[in-house]
């Protein structure tokens, strides 16, 4: 684990000066608003005037907890789906490949509404209702929106997982195990899926950027308070504010990955050397 | 390159299946010998055969075949193929401006770094794309309700808006690759030959960058459908809306229609009324899913041609 402040704070500095330049620049294109805002600190949703702070740690927190949830969840199922993958004869793993690039082209919006309306339909036909399907007053729900934003996730790192998969069962060490005499199902277990996950974590930045962007379409859809609704109805000041508030935590965790992935291609440059 | 795409059955299955929407878009009335305006009507009521009223819309798939209606009895499906040639030829418009002005300015100035711009491609990595967009469009749109602009003018800024969402993550990317290019043996040579800049990015550094163009390309395309229709949720329309109100007198309830037939406009009209006519939103999400998976397809293509020339 290395880390060098100074390289964050370099980064943290064009973050915000990013986020300023795109706050002010709608003001700058198109005029500046006439009904000056009576608080910066405030915000409306629907006419409705809600302050910044403190409300916004409390959504903050909800958001994240589904976030991560979800991509907790997408992880363990990715893998253990690649897992089972693997075990099976050549021509089905072509099969799943395929399936997974026909799912990895629907739309977030399309597998948000559709999994609305199978829980809709389930309640209708069978009077079970799996998990509520939209936020109603202060009665936060958890499982649908952790499920629905997990589902992309889980079909992209699938997919990477497989490709990584492909490339590792043919390298050496494998081969070594096989002629040790290991299974197949242990040296798969043990060995390969080790040097997946050091893999898969080179793509953290596309995943994260790409789930951010799902969570916008989740809160906005099951109308859940989050920091997205936050940063979606925020003018100004108090925009800027929820943006650094996104803006902060992830890079602090980009900047960390980012480090050590480069520390990780250095070694094994010079174990190739 | 366009000899080894024809070889790639994927890709051709992508293409031929958005140039037959295409077509299919255009000339609709006369292939399933209707009439347009007829198609699109606003229909108030269902009538029986002894000319009584049945129902009143959003009619589902079994009254009014083939897809049901929206809640102003217009039929989905023909809403759908109509709005088709809108849809692609604005994202394939909007892609194309992506690429063309994030070129353009890269090769200005190929060796700055552009800090300016950097700044902003940390900062929108941060930022959903759709909530970005929704800034500039939702103040565009105050603006024209204090001082109104023509729908001509309107609709060039909205994809002003669309395209500049796009371009400096673009020109990031650009700036990378001719960097990259540029530091090559054979262009320094070149140069040191003595010949001149502009020669040397027509003949050298544009031809290298081609195939990657084409993919980005692409890619920018899928990226730009999927913006449309997260605005269109959003209720920004491309080429404005009207305000109808809709409901009874004590529970007025005023809903946005797009004045363009695209198929984010179609979501985002119906997605207020989403519990009560959901066949009104499938649809056309049904087919923005089936036209990036054509995309998708000739991104493919375009992957596996670049592997094979590669080895």
């Amino acid at each position: 684990m290395n880390f060098s402040l100074r390289s964050y704070l370099k980064r943290l500095r064009s973050i915000i000066l990013g986020i300023l330049i795109i706050g002010i620049l709608p003001a700058l294109l198109f005029g500046t608003n006439t009904q000056v805002e009576q608080n910066v600190w405030e915000y409306s949703i629907r006419n409705l005037k809600y302050p910044l702070f403190p409300d916004v740690f409390e959504k903050y927190q909800y958001s994240m907890t589904i976030f991560f949830a979800a991509l907790f969840t997408g992880l363990t199922a990715a893998l253990i789906l690649t897992f089972f993958t693997t075990l099976l004869p050549r021509f089905l793993q072509r099969v799943v490949y395929g399936l997974l690039t026909f799912l990895e082209s629907l739309p977030d919006l399309f597998i948000v509404v559709v999994l609305q309306f199978t829980v809709i339909y389930i309640y209708q036909s069978t009077g079970v209702l799996v998990a509520n399907i939209s936020n109603v007053y202060n009665n936060p729900i958890y499982l649908l929106p952790i499920l629905t934003l997990s589902i992309l996730p889980t079909i992209q790192l699938f997919k990477i997982a497989l490709l990584l998969m492909k490339d590792e069962q043919h390298k050496p060490y494998v081969t070594v195990g096989r002629a040790m005499g290991l299974s197949r199902f242990y040296i798969t277990i043990v060995h390969v899926f080790r040097n997946i996950l050091t893999s898969l974590v080179q793509y953290y930045k596309t995943i994260f950027v790409f789930m951010l962007s799902n969570l916008f379409i989740v809160e906005y859809v099951f109308n859940l308070n989050g920091i997205m609704n936050v940063l979606l109805n925020t003018k100004g000041v108090a925009f800027m504010v929820s943006a650094l508030m996104i803006a902060i935590p992830f890079s602090l965790l980009f900047e960390i990955a980012e480090t050590n992935t480069i520390k990780v291609n250095k070694q094994e440059e010079e174990e190739a050397a | 390159m366009i000899i080894k795409l024809l070889k790639q059955p994927q890709a051709i299955i992508g293409f031929l299946f958005i140039t037959s929407l295409l077509i299919f878009s255009f000339y609709w009335p006369s292939m399933l010998d209707v009439d347009k305006t007829e198609a699109l009507k606003l229909q108030d009521f269902l009538y029986d055969d002894d000319g009584r009223i049945i129902d009143a819309p959003p009619y589902s798939p079994s009254q009014v075949p083939p897809l049901g209606s929206d809640m102003f009895g217009k039929h989905i499906f023909y809403q759908v193929i109509d709005g088709a040639k809108y849809t692609i030829l604005i994202a394939l418009g909007i892609a194309l401006f992506r690429i063309l002005f994030s070129v353009g300015i890269t090769l200005i100035n190929p060796k700055s770094s552009f800090s300016f711009l950097n700044d902003i491609v940390q900062a929108t990595l941060y930022l959903p794309t759709a909530i970005l967009a929704y800034i500039f469009m939702n103040s565009l749109i105050m603006k024209q309700s204090m001082e109104p602009m023509s729908t001509i003018k309107l609709i060039v800024l909205q994809c002003l808006i669309l395209i500049g969402v796009g371009v400096p993550p673009l020109i990031s990317t650009f700036s990378r690759e001719i960097k990259t290019i540029l530091n090559k043996d054979y262009i320094t040579n070149t140069f040191a030959l003595g010949s001149k800049k502009v020669y040397v990015y027509y003949k050298h550094v544009l031809p290298e960058l081609s195939t990657k163009l084409v993919l980005l390309f692409a890619q920018q395309v899928v990226q730009t459908l999927i913006l449309m229709a997260h605005l269109g949720v959003l209720a920004i329309f491309i080429g404005g809306s009207a305000i109808v109100v809709l409901g009874d007198i004590f529970a007025p309830m005023p809903v946005a229609i797009p004045l363009a037939g695209e198929w984010a406009g179609i979501i985002g009209m119906n997605f207020a009324k989403i519990k009560a006519a959901p066949w009104a939103i499938l649809t056309p999400l049904t087919f923005f899913a089936l036209l990036i998976f054509a995309l998708n397809l000739i991104i493919q293509g375009i992957q596996n041609c670049l592997e094979t020339h590669k080895s």
